[in-house]
């Protein structure tokens, strides 16, 4: 069976689930000191700068209090970071990711396999990075684009070989550790990740992809992720994530940084398919300059609880900020995410789109914030947001916060919620399909302003990770 | 965190308050369980988004604000026949099982520091008893302020099949030196199959904080519908609630506020629904001049027993001035799926369509616009029963425009 069929035809579940034994080469103590940081540092052989920023981080992590006070926030009292293996460096020879798919240890190879990955980058991507546990392992770009300039490299290699650029992004401007404890704890014991620079006047006509994976029980993901797309580039960045499920909590913190300069364009879309065991706390934010526009596509499917509010700066005249967001409850899921956005400078324009689906006494929340700065005139942004509920058992929450400090602007904000219809499915049934295909047709068009964004891999793929979510428990 | 309760307080002065309206054990004993729980409650939930707190309630100094002896007011109220409409004081000689029934059965004393000082040291307020079956239309009452501070308490208990609609004004009287704090707790009981109607128009000097906590509770097939005018006051927090408690009750919360200089307003509309077969619409509409804010939050909070709910939110706010600032919070809370649940907020500028269409037929630019603004709250208009209530609401916001 060639590995193209392997991703047709295996379950799909099974290709998540799977668990390979683990095997490092370096694994840090658990917990969280500055022991643990200098040694991390120094097994990475980091500049000086960088160890003492992540030792700011750490201050930092350690005063700022955990985000007990949000309404309904979800419940982070399992983590308990000093139970966390911070890092863990796998078996390869190769820092910063070999090459070529044949040179990668067998059992993370099969890994890669088994999600799809080469596949994938020979069929439809410019490139492809793989992190496993804390190190990208397999880093790889089309000749066409190293030629003009692009680079797409591991976060670590980058703080070697661009660090001038790294020295300058990295979390100074975009997420600086004091914007959360979180994104604090991600500064201390960031890990791995992908570094992007697109030069002036380029366009990456193919996305480029990372892939994030967990193997070992009790660790934590602490991937940093900087684009920077040069004056009138173009690029489309892809993330996926998965992990298999443990009974200890993973802990899945990244940092993502994106600067959009005048006139360019980046899209950054992620599936997320973490386990059910694990806390996936995110801090993205994008900083866009005149005539700059963004675009944030998500689809949050695994995870036991997620906190992920991507977030643009629109700090240009003419900047403007596009989000897709998707959430899908199950069974013990709480899935809080939504869509932040600065209006800074004048004529700027934000669109969230917002679905959500909750079942089986799953939690989804709309958390969204959309802030008008005074004098960012003829400014608009439109919010909306649609939850789909199953049952009972399940919460579907929206809280959006706007705060208009300019007059000459158009703002609007709307939310419906609602069951699946039955005349919907009546209509379906007539024709045919049984119940469980009736809804999960449904669901697959409401899921549509997502899936249509993605590369026809992914849209397969997330489809299929709907489809897996609402097997056998639909009644 | 809670609050430094002030120094002026002590039991003395509730016992005192008490005594002097010669009020029952029973009473008194409320009074001074909301008073001992001052120094564990916190003030009410302000939102905050990073680096930004919506309202700044901290800032109360309660110490020279609250003046709990010298609290005076004069208050009209209008008699209905068949109904009760009596001052609190009254109402406690001639209806004191009724009160005792209810007193703090809809607000809970407790629930914050803003309601349990009210609680402990309110002096006037007014009681709307309508027995079975009555209609009691065009209910006013009428009070002003006449001191630093002041503390109302007002129930409103509608029988089985009875109605009411209420108009309540608030204003400032004498003249005081410096800041005043007016406190106004509102209960409402609307029994099976009742519709009630309460409108608050408050239009106090812009030396005072107004803080209003309104809350009614539905009994099956009945309605509570609040009208909620916020004009005065320097810094005005209220929050209006309903639960729907018996089964296909309805509420409808409407506001309508006009912020104007330095204003500060915070209005909150809430709604539970914790039975079947429910609805609630919840309508506001602000405009904002010069450097006045507002905060808005509207929740819709469906429970896990309320099948079949029909929710809706709607808060339109205009801004005139580009230094004004609007914050809202329109939010849904749902826990059962067989629901239709939506809401829609919007911040904006006067349509320039609209004001090019009315200048084209020669109207200036002044008089376009403030038609405009008076057509915004058509809509609330639409809502109130009292003629009087819609007449001084539209004379408020016409003297504030000219």
């Amino acid at each position: 069976m060639s590995s193209n069929e392997e991703l047709q035809e295996t379950n799909t579940e099974a290709r998540f689930a799977f668990k390979k034994e683990e095997a490092s080469a370096f694994k840090s103590e658990k917990g969280l000191d500055e022991e643990t940081i200098r040694v991390i540092s120094e097994d990475k052989d980091e500049p000086d700068w960088m160890l003492e920023r992540r030792l700011r981080a750490l201050k930092q992590f350690q005063e700022m209090p955990m985000p007990t006070d949000w309404p309904e926030a979800p419940d982070l009292s399992e983590i308990d970071v000093d139970e966390i293996v911070p890092y863990i460096r796998p078996d390869i020879d190769t820092r910063g990711g070999v090459d070529d798919w044949t040179d990668l240890p067998d059992d993370i190879k099969d890994t890669f396999d088994k999600l799809g990955i080469p596949e994938a980058e020979k069929n439809a991507l410019s490139g492809v990075g793989a992190q496993y546990e804390s190190e990208i392992v397999y880093q790889n770009m089309q000749e066409q684009w190293e030629e003009k300039g692009v680079v797409f490299c591991d976060m670590d290699k980058a703080v070697q070989e661009h660090e001038d650029l790294v020295k300058e992004y990295f979390m100074t401007k975009a997420v600086p550790p004091s914007d959360n404890k979180f994104a604090a704890l991600h500064g201390a014991i960031w890990s791995g990740g992908s570094f992007v620079y697109v030069p002036e006047d380029t366009t990456v006509e193919m996305p480029i992809q990372a892939y994030f994976r967990m193997n070992s029980e009790g660790m934590g993901q602490f991937e940093h992720t900087l684009i920077i797309a040069e004056e009138s580039s173009e690029v489309h960045y892809i993330e996926g994530c998965s992990a298999p499920k443990y009974s200890e909590f993973n802990l899945h913190c990244g940092g993502v940084e994106v600067f959009v300069k005048e006139n360019a364009h980046v899209q950054y879309s992620t599936v997320q398919n973490w386990s059910k065991s694990t806390y996936n706390l995110n801090t993205k934010r994008a900083i866009a300059e005149q005539d700059g526009r963004m675009e944030w596509i998500s689809g949050s499917m695994g995870s036991k609880a997620t906190m992920l509010y991507p977030s643009t700066i629109l700090k240009g005249r003419g900047a403007s900020d596009n989000h897709i967001t998707i959430a899908f409850a199950g069974e013990g899921q709480d899935i809080d995410t939504g869509a932040k956005v600065y209006h800074n400078a004048p004529e700027t324009k934000s669109t969230v789109e917002s679905k959500s689906i909750s079942k089986d006494g799953g939690r989804t929340n709309y958390r969204g914030l959309v802030h008008i700065a005074d004098g960012a005139e003829n400014s608009s942004t439109a919010v909306e947001c649609d939850a789909l509920m199953f049952d009972n058992e399940s919460t579907s929450d929206t809280m959006p916060y706007m705060e208009i400090n300019e007059s000459k602007v158009d703002v609007a904000h709307e939310a419906t919620v609602g069951k699946i219809g039955d005349e919907d499915i009546f209509y379906l049934q007539n024709r045919g399909l049984d119940d469980d295909d009736a809804k999960q047709m449904i669901v697959s068009g409401f899921i549509e302003p997502l899936t249509e964004e993605l590369p026809i891999e992914y849209a397969v793929e997330l489809n299929r990770l709907v489809e897996l979510e609402m097997e056998g428990s639909l009644g | 965190m809670s609050v430094q309760v002030p120094a002026t307080l002590s039991e003395e002065t509730v016992e005192e308050i008490s005594a002097a309206r010669d009020e029952p054990e029973w009473l008194l004993e409320q009074r001074l369980a909301a008073l001992a729980a001052l120094d564990e409650l916190d003030l009410p939930d302000v939102i905050q988004t990073p680096g930004r707190r919506w309202t700044d309630l901290e800032s109360l100094d309660f110490e020279s604000l609250v003046d709990p002896d010298n609290q005076s007011d004069t208050t009209e109220r209008s008699d209905v026949e068949g109904a009760t409409v009596l001052s609190f004081e009254q109402a406690i000689d001639d209806h004191e099982e009724l009160l005792k029934e209810h007193f703090g059965s809809i607000v809970d004393p407790e629930r914050n520091y803003l309601t349990a000082l009210s609680a402990a040291l309110f002096t006037t307020g007014t009681v709307v008893y309508v027995p079975e079956g009555v209609d009691a239309a065009d209910v006013t009452i009428r009070a002003e302020m006449n001191s630093r501070s002041l503390f109302s308490h007002t129930l409103v208990i509608t029988e089985q099949s009875a109605s009411a609609t209420i108009l309540e004004s608030i204003e400032s009287g004498d003249e005081t030196d410096g800041d005043r704090y007016f406190s106004n707790t509102v209960e409402v009981v609307a029994g099976e199959n009742s519709y009630v109607q309460y409108g608050s128009l408050q239009n106090l000097d812009e030396d005072t904080y107004h803080v209003t906590r309104k809350h009614a509770e539905t009994d099956t097939y009945a309605t509570a519908d609040w009208i909620e005018g916020n004009i005065g006051s320097r810094l005005t927090r209220s929050d209006v609630e309903t639960t729907l408690a018996g089964e296909a009750s309805e509420s409808k919360i409407v506001g309508a506020f006009f912020g104007h200089e330095d204003q500060h307003l915070d209005v909150n509309a809430r709604v539970w629904h914790e039975n079947e077969n429910t609805t609630a619409d919840l309508v506001t509409r602000g405009v904002l001049d010069d450097v006045a804010r507002s905060v808005y939050e509207g929740v819709q909070d469906v429970g896990e027993d309320a099948w079949n709910t029909n929710s809706y939110q709607r808060e339109n706010t205009l801004m005139l001035s580009d230094e004004s600032e609007a914050d809202a919070s329109p939010k849904l809370i749902i826990n059962n799926h067989d629901t239709e649940a939506s809401h829609s907020a919007t911040v904006g500028q006067v349509d320039q369509e609209d004001m090019l269409y009315m200048t084209s037929r020669s109207i200036d630019p002044n008089t376009a616009r403030n038609m405009l603004v008076e057509g915004f709250f058509v809509p609330v208009f639409e809502e109130i029963d009292v003629e009087e209530f819609r007449d001084d609401l539209s004379e408020l916001i016409i003297a504030r425009l000219d």
